[in-house]
Formats: structure tokens, C-alpha cells, sequence
């Protein structure tokens, strides 16, 4: 291994001088490479990029695969069109385009809101189709399928010409990859990853799902919007079939293959979807590009071949499709007939063959080469632990809840208060109800009866989010991780109030302090544990609920958790605990409830509940036969 | 006024028949769907390759019966690969790469098909009668029936085969556990690829039924995919035969609206209805309520 070059350099610096550098060069291109054909092709590229950008911030930050990019680019397009057709100066023609894209798209939001994968696929497909009918329909407006035509206005008192509209769109780009830079690395940024991750443990835990969701999409929608406007004043002719199915799919997979979640990517991919038409119409230039691919993807076939494996599919179907591509290149009549079947070959070994891109692909390159000097941490803020506001009302009241799946009560009637400062454990045998229970707490489910008092409010019944603002806050059996997001920024985006110094101090409380800059999706499961508590913790709960903190985790790991669990009752902070290890639940809890068959058979100290025959029975089983019926029903509904 | 009615009466039926091809296409999502949560998002396309095999062996000579039969073979053969290089890795990674890549694929099929058989559309010949039957007034033609018929009997085969064969029963265990069917001992990726295969299979059927009556050509694709997709989802992607409903259901909406507010606005009130089915009901109108587990 190459020892990395040191110089020296942040990450972020590293990025924002390359950034200013591409754009010094994109600005001097015009002076050097004179053409108008050249600077219109870079004119379509800096308007791509701009629509790439917004459809990155669905498609790679929202993780959803939003085909409606296209047809919002081409309502801002008609939005600038008619603007300037009435007689709007330049600087009003742009917002019009803005918002023609904007209003709609935010509210395609609204009723997308509740849709994931296919279907919110499906519903951005439908709009844009949609939205192509009525552009081609309006025939009184936009002219339907005869297209409109439009001229430039002046900007103020400049005519544009070609270069100057150029530059104009650079400025532009710089901003929009500005702007969407900050925003996507900032708190809100962090919380549509989140989301992204596990809409569950955002919304447990108050981050929200609808506002992020309609503000992504928004911006996303902005972009578009301008970008579109910047469209129509560029070409000055606008037709409704140019916003269809076929661009939306060049787009999207432009943002792809260029690489998602990073604005280099959205740039590389407009790039290559700009580009693409006069790379194909130069056999000797296709032909070398092939012939490239060809051997980068050689590359991984046979190193896998001298290590004697058989090539897995990933090392060998992206050299296939290049050999497709290679056979078009020398035997294809016309190499320009087939380009969307050549951009699908391209796309199809970036996808397969690297899954974040190219922009993915460069910068894990230079990882390898130059090392760079981590951000700082900032100091971990001290006496987090200390300060929990203790209210008079009771932290949980549970009254008479019940719940049923099918013929299944998994909760019955059961009546639950925790004191101030108590810790609870619930304990039972698999498939009792415990983890139903504070689902009905925490209010993923509605009870079907029953009522649930978190700290003298009562929230509306199944909305984790108004079980949150009540003051509820949980960890998951099965860990619902912000794959994407490293420690501490799992912990920012939890944060009610408090900076980067407190998340650093709950980090230090559930020690996992020296892991503040790893990945979730590469820590260990005994510290997503923990993480998901410091997660919870974070947010000031008046009542934590841990459902099986321990389930999996290593002895020495147990240790740790009775510790800080021990800490967490020091603090005054009321818990729910439930959890299979006996040890644990007799060293923690004040009280213990036992849990089975739905139902609390019973509730009181540690030893009274070891002493108690209902209970014995229930992990241990009883000879009668309603015992056995019980069990069986339990083994169904497991 | 009664010819008005009529008229109506006539573009719903037309519209209906039609809608059984989309409910067709559908089932194949819903195959799919069932035995690894991915749908194809270019079965569009294989309708349109079906469709084209079907053109092709009919133009060298082979009986209506047997193209039909040829490109259902294509239509096996091309779900299996679909399956292949664009679903199984993302299945085994359990990301949604799979809508981009069938998405992928379906492109390069589109061009393949542009390069290989030209970008006009062209009519697909069946040996119906070329008259029309009279119900109550209401004219139908023997390639629409064509459609119904295929359509209905097909699903009801796949149907039937998925409950009283040994495989069927095993496809439907790996599709309520993949894991838990392995461990039975089936293996769970041969019934997947069963699973596409057959879909496949319905695709290129749909194509050889609906080409009598559209004609077949590149553009037929991507509408196809949407209309089936939407009648997939609207129905609920586990909602077995409630996809005919809502299949004739929007192909009788899609006729009328063609009809009362012209031909261009034909698919808009389908997809406004589609929005909003979606927002008030995301697990489809006949689907099964999810329950969210943690």
C-alpha cells in the first residue's frame, strides 16, 4: 500500500479550492475555445448541472426516485416563457420560472408524503406525465405541440450575448451548488438522511418526517424551476414533448452514474448527459472511450482471475456490458442511432461497477493517495448527565391499554404508571407484548382502548411524533441506525437545543467518544446500542424507554449499560426498561412488571416478583392445560 | 339522449377490454413483487419485445398460434435475464438498486428495438374475423375479446398453478419467507427466477394480444409500463385478481375522458385519480393494510 501524501490539507478545503479551480476554468473556456456550437454545449451543461443538483437533493439526500425532475424543468421553463411573452424584464422572468416549478412540486409533496420506493416512484411518474398533458393540451396558452418562441430580454440595460448568458448560467450554478452544499450538510441536510434511513426513528424521535420531506423535494423543485428558466432563455423555443419520459430517464441516471449525494456528481452527470450526443457522433472519439471502458473494466475481471476465483458478477457484468458496447462501436452502421442504448451500457457498468459514481470513484481514489487532516472534534461539553428537569406529573400513565393483530391480543388491558424518577423494568417471555406495549406508548400503533399519559399531556394516539413532544423518547429492539451519518452527527440531529460541544458530551456519556467521526453503517452493534441511547437521551426525554439494550451484546458491553443506566436513574430520568437479562433487571429497576400473554400478570420489587407463582409459571410453564393452549397461541403470534 | 348514453356505454366496454391488458401487465408486477419486493420498471418494454418476436416469427411463416407461443418463449427467456443482471445483485444487497437497473435495461431494449425493427408501428396480424358483436348496441371486436380472454386465462393458469403445484405452493413459501423457505429446503432464488420468468411470460403475452388492436412500436413502452404500474399499485401489489377491477376500471376512465374531454386529455383524469389513490391509500384500494415493525 501506497503510503498516503500528507499535505497538510482539510477535506473540505481540498474540495473548495478544486471547486473554485473548476470554475476559474469553466469561466476561461469561452476566451480559449471560441464557437458558438462549444459554448452552447457548455451553456447545457451549466443548465444540467443546475437540475442535476436539485434532483440530487430526492434522489441522493431523500433516497427516493423521483421521476418528476423533468417535467418541473420544463414547467419553469413555460413559467419563464409566459413570463417574458407578457413582457417580464430578466430578473422577474427567472422567479416566475422558480416558482412555476415550485408551487407545483411542493405540492406533489403533500399527497407523496406518506409513499416510499415504487409507489413514490410511481406518483412523481404520474405528475410529470401529467404535466406534459396539460403543457401539450393548453394549446391556447402554451401553444401545445407547435412549441413557443420567445426572445431573450435584456438584463436591465445588457443585451446578453451567447458568452455573457454563459457566464450568466456559471454564477448561477456556482450559487445553486453553493447554497445546496451548505444546506445539505447543514442540521436540516443531516435529518433528510436520516430520514432516508429510518423514517421510524426519526419521526420516535422528533425530527420529523413531513416537513423534511416537502422542504427536500422543494428545493429540489426550485432548482429545477431555475434551471428551466435558464433553459427557455437560452434556446428561446420550448416544446412539451422535450420535457418526457426520455430526458426524465437521462436525468436520472446522469445523477447516478455521475454520483449521488455530492454536487461533483450531479456536475459529472450533467456533463455526461450534456456531452453524450457529440461523443457518439465522433466514431474515433466513441470508439477510444469504448475501448477506456473496456480496460478499467478489465481491471477487476482479472484481478479476481489471479487471485483464481471466478469473477462475481459485480467484478464481471460491467466488462460485459462493454463488450457490447465495443461490438456497437466497429459494427453498429450508425453509432448515433443507437444512443440510448449506449448510454445504457455506460450506465449500467458505472452502476453495477461503482455504486457512488464517478464522483464516488475520484474521491475514494484520492483517499488513497493524499491523507488529510481530520476536521476537529469540538470538546466534549461537560455535566450532560446532570441537568434533568423533573416535573410533577407523572411520567407515564398507562390506562386499560389494549391491542389486537387479527385474533392476536398482543396487549390486554393493561393498566402501567411510572413514579418520578423510577426506573420500571418490563419483563415476560417472548411474544408477551412487552415491545407492543411501548409501541403503544411511544404510539407507532393506536391502542384499540385504553389511554396513554405521558408526563400530564396525553398525546395523540398512534403519532410517534405527538408521543414525542409529549416527552417520550425510545431505542428499537431491531436497530434503526442513521446508516449514513457518523456518531456525532446521529447525535446532532437528535438535539433539541445545545451545539456540537453537547452532543460531543453524550457521546462521551455512553463512551463511545473516540468513535465521534465513524459511520454508523460501519460501527459494531454493541455501540449502535449505545449510540441509540445517547440518540434518545439527546433530545431532554421526560420518560426513556429501552426496549432490550442488551439483547446481543457482550459481557463486558452489559457491564457498560448497567453503568450508564445506573447514571441515567441518578440523573432523576424516569425509565422504561425492557430487557431478558434477570441480572440486569434486579440490579436497575425499583419495581418490575411481568408481561405474558398480553396480559400484566404481575408488578412489584425484584424479589417479590421472583417469589410469585404466576410468574414462575410463565417462564417455566405449568402442567394444566391452559397453560399449554396459551402457548401455543403465543407461538403463533410470534 | 339514448345515443348519448350508448356512446358511453360503448367507449366503457372499449376501454374495459383494454384495461384487462393492463391488468395483465400488472400481474406481472405483482409476481415479481411477491417474490423479491421489485418490480421491473421496463415491462413496458418486454411487451413491446413480445410483441415484436410475435411480429417476427409471424412474418417467417409460423402459424398466429405458434408466434404467440414463440414469443411467449422470448418473453421467459428475457424475464430470466431482467432478473439476472438487474435484480439479483441489488436483491442480495437488499437496496432499491433494482429500479434503476431495470429502468436500464428497459433503455437499452427501447434502442435495441428502434435499431433492430425501426421506429415505426406496425400491425400485428391475428386471424380474427374482422366484424364486430352486437350486445345490446354496444359493438365489440374479436381482438378485444381476444384480449379478455387471454388475459383472464392466463392469470387464472398462473393463479392456479401457484396453489395446486409442488412449485407453486414453494414460490408462494419464499415469498412469505425467504429465509425461512431455504431453510425448508427450496431455493428461494430458482423460485424468484420462476417468478420473473413468468412474468416475462405475461408481458409478451400481453404484447401479442394488445398488437391486433393498437398497433406495436417503440412509443408503445413507456405508457404501458405507467398504466400497468398504476393498476399494480392502485390495486395493491399483493391484491391478486382486484387488479382486474381496477385494470377495467382505468381502462374504461382513460376511454371516456378521451371521449368527453378529447383525445389528448385521455390518460389525465387516470392519473389525477392515481395521486390520489396513492395519498389516501398507499397500500393499493384491494391491499392489505402494513404494519410497521421494530
Amino acid at each position: 500500500m501506497i503510503a498516503g501524501l500528507d499535505l497538510g490539507l482539510r477535506e473540505k478545503s481540498a474540495e473548495r479550492i478544486l471547486r473554485i479551480a473548476l470554475f476559474i476554468v469553466l469561466g476561461a473556456l469561452p476566451a480559449l475555445w471560441h464557437g458558438q456550437y462549444a459554448l452552447g454545449l457548455l451553456t447545457l451543461m451549466a443548465v444540467y448541472a443546475v437540475l442535476l443538483i436539485g434532483l440530487d437533493a430526492t434522489v441522493g439526500y431523500l433516497g427516493q426516485v423521483n421521476l418528476a425532475q423533468a417535467a418541473l424543468f420544463g414547467l419553469g421553463a413555460y413559467g419563464t416563457a409566459l413570463a417574458v411573452q407578457a413582457g417580464a424584464p430578466f430578473y422577474l422572468a427567472l422567479p416566475a420560472g422558480i416558482l412555476a416549478a415550485l408551487l407545483p412540486g411542493a405540492s406533489l409533496a403533500l399527497p407523496a408524503l406518506r409513499l416510499e420506493g415504487p409507489q413514490f416512484a410511481l406518483s412523481t411518474l404520474s405528475f410529470a406525465t401529467l404535466s406534459v398533458i396539460v403543457l401539450n393540451e393548453s394549446e391556447s396558452i402554451t401553444h401545445g405541440a407547435l412549441g413557443l418562441s420567445i426572445v431573450r430580454p435584456t438584463l436591465f440595460t445588457v443585451v446578453l450575448d451567447a458568452r455573457g448568458f454563459y457566464w450568466l448560467c456559471l454564477v448561477l450554478l456556482f450559487i445553486a451548488w453553493w447554497a445546496s452544499g451548505i444546506l445539505l450538510k447543514s442540521r436540516f441536510g443531516l435529518s433528510v438522511e436520516a430520514l432516508r434511513d429510518s423514517p421510524t426513528a426519526t419521526d420516535a424521535l422528533g425530527i420529523g418526517t413531513l416537513r423534511h420531506k416537502v422542504l427536500a423535494f422543494a428545493w429540489g423543485s426550485a432548482l429545477a424551476g431555475l434551471a428551466g428558466a435558464l433553459h427557455a432563455l437560452n434556446f428561446g423555443y420550448l416544446q412539451p414533448a422535450a420535457f418526457g419520459y426520455d430526458l426524465m430517464v437521462m436525468l436520472l441516471l446522469g445523477v447516478v452514474f455521475g454520483g449521488r449525494r455530492s454536487q461533483w456528481g450531479a456536475f459529472a452527470g450533467a456533463a455526461v448527459v450534456a456531452m453524450l450526443p457529440n461523443l457518439l457522433s465522433n466514431r474515433i472519439l466513441f470508439s477510444s472511450l469504448v475501448g477506456c471502458g473496456c480496460a478499467l473494466t478489465l481491471v477487476p475481471a482479472i484481478r479476481a482471475l489471479i487471485t483464481r476465483r471466478v469473477p462475481s458478477f459485480r467484478e464481471s457484468a460491467p466488462l460485459g456490458a462493454m463488450v457490447i458496447a465495443l461490438a456497437l462501436a466497429f459494427f453498429a452502421s450508425n453509432v448515433e442511432e443507437w444512443r440510448k442504448g449506449i448510454f445504457a451500457l455506460f450506465l449500467f457498468a458505472a452502476v453495477v461497477g461503482l455504486p457512488d459514481g464517478l464522483a464516488g470513484a475520484v474521491a475514494a481514489a484520492m483517499h488513497r493517495f493524499i491523507r488529510f487532516t481530520p476536521d476537529p472534534l469540538p470538546q466534549a461539553a461537560e455535566g450532560v448527565m446532570k441537568s434533568h428537569t423533573i416535573t410533577s406529573a407523572l411520567p407515564l400513565r398507562a390506562l386499560k391499554l389494549s391491542k389486537s393483530f387479527g385474533g392476536v391480543k398482543a396487549v390486554d388491558n393493561v393498566t402501567l404508571e411510572i413514579g418520578q424518577g423510577e426506573t420500571l423494568g418490563l419483563i415476560g417471555p417472548n411474544g408477551s407484548g412487552k415491545t407492543t406495549f411501548i409501541n403503544l406508548v411511544s404510539g407507532l400503533y393506536a391502542p384499540d382502548g385504553g389511554s396513554v399519559e405521558i408526563a400530564g399531556t396525553r398525546p395523540v394516539p398512534g403519532k410517534l411524533m405527538a408521543a414525542f413532544s409529549a416527552g417520550a423518547a425510545r431505542t428499537f429492539q431491531n436497530l434503526q441506525p442513521f446508516s449514513g451519518l457518523t456518531a456525532l452527527e446521529s447525535i446532532i440531529v437528535c438535539q433539541r437545543d445545545g451545539g456540537k460541544p453537547e452532543a460531543m458530551g453524550w457521546l462521551r456519556a455512553v463512551g463511545l467518544e473516540a468513535n465521534a467521526r465513524e459511520r454508523c453503517s460501519d460501527m459494531s452493534y454493541g455501540d449502535l446500542r449505545f449510540l441509540e441511547i445517547a440518540r434518545a437521551l439527546s433530545t431532554r426525554p421526560r420518560l426513556l424507554m429501552l426496549d432490550e439494550p442488551a439483547a446481543g451484546m457482550s459481557k463486558p458491553d452489559i457491564a457498560r449499560l448497567v453503568d450508564l443506566v445506573a447514571s441515567i436513574k441518578r440523573m432523576g430520568l424516569p425509565v422504561l426498561l425492557i430487557e431478558h437479562h434477570q441480572d440486569v433487571v434486579a440490579e436497575l429497576c425499583d419495581r418490575v412488571a411481568v408481561m405474558d400473554g398480553g396480559r400484566l400478570i404481575a408488578l412489584g420489587t425484584s424479589e417479590q416478583i421472583r417469589r410469585d407463582p404466576k410468574v414462575i409459571e410463565a417462564y417455566l410453564g405449568a402442567d394444566d392445560e391452559e397453560a399449554e393452549v396459551r402457548d401455543q397461541k403465543e407461538a403463533h403470534a410470534c | 339522449m339514448d345515443a348519448q348514453y350508448l356512446a358511453l356505454a360503448q367507449m366503457a366496454v372499449g376501454g374495459g377490454l383494454m384495461g384487462m391488458a393492463y391488468a395483465l401487465v400488472a400481474y406481472g408486477f405483482q409476481l415479481t413483487y411477491a417474490a423479491g419486493k421489485a418490480v421491473n420498471f421496463g415491462q413496458g418494454e418486454l411487451v413491446m419485445l413480445g410483441a415484436f418476436a410475435g411480429i417476427s416469427l409471424a412474418g417467417a411463416g409460423l402459424p398466429y398460434w405458434l408466434s404467440v407461443l414463440g414469443a411467449m418463449a422470448a418473453g421467459a427467456a428475457l424475464g430470466w435475464l431482467v432478473e439476472r443482471v438487474a435484480v439479483r445483485l441489488a436483491l442480495k444487497q437488499r437496496n432499491e438498486g433494482w429500479i434503476l437497473l431495470t429502468i436500464i435495461v428497459g433503455l437499452f431494449a427501447l434502442s435495441s428495438v428502434e435499431n433492430i425493427w425501426g421506429r415505426d408501428d406496425r400491425p400485428y396480424p391475428a386471424p380474427w374475423p374482422t366484424g364486430a358483436i352486437d350486445f345490446f348496441g354496444i359493438s365489440v371486436t374479436w381482438p378485444e375479446l381476444a384480449i379478455a380472454a387471454g388475459a383472464l386465462g392466463i392469470m387464472t393458469l398462473v393463479e392456479l398453478a401457484k396453489r395446486y403445484t409442488m412449485v407453486g405452493i414453494a414460490v408462494q413459501a419464499v415469498s412469505a419467507d425467504p429465509d425461512a423457505a431455504e431453510l425448508c429446503g427450496i431455493r428461494s432464488r430458482s423460485a424468484i427466477t420462476l417468478s420473473w420468468a413468468v412474468s416475462g411470460v405475461a408481458a409478451a403475452f400481453a404484447g401479442t394480444v394488445i398488437g391486433p388492436v393498437t398497433t406495436v412500436g417503440p412509443t408503445m413502452a413507456a405508457a404501458l409500463t405507467l398504466k400497468a404500474f398504476s393498476v399494480a399499485v392502485v390495486a395493491g401489489l399483493d391484491s391478486g385478481f382486484g387488479l382486474v377491477i381496477a385494470g377495467i376500471a382505468l381502462g374504461a376512465a382513460e376511454n371516456l375522458s378521451g371521449y368527453v374531454l378529447g383525445s389528448g386529455w385521455r390518460e389525465a383524469p387516470g392519473l389525477i385519480l392515481l395521486i390520489l389513490a396513492l395519498s389516501l391509500r398507499p397500500q393499493g384500494v384491494f391491499g392489505k393494510k402494513i404494519i410497521r415493525k421494530v
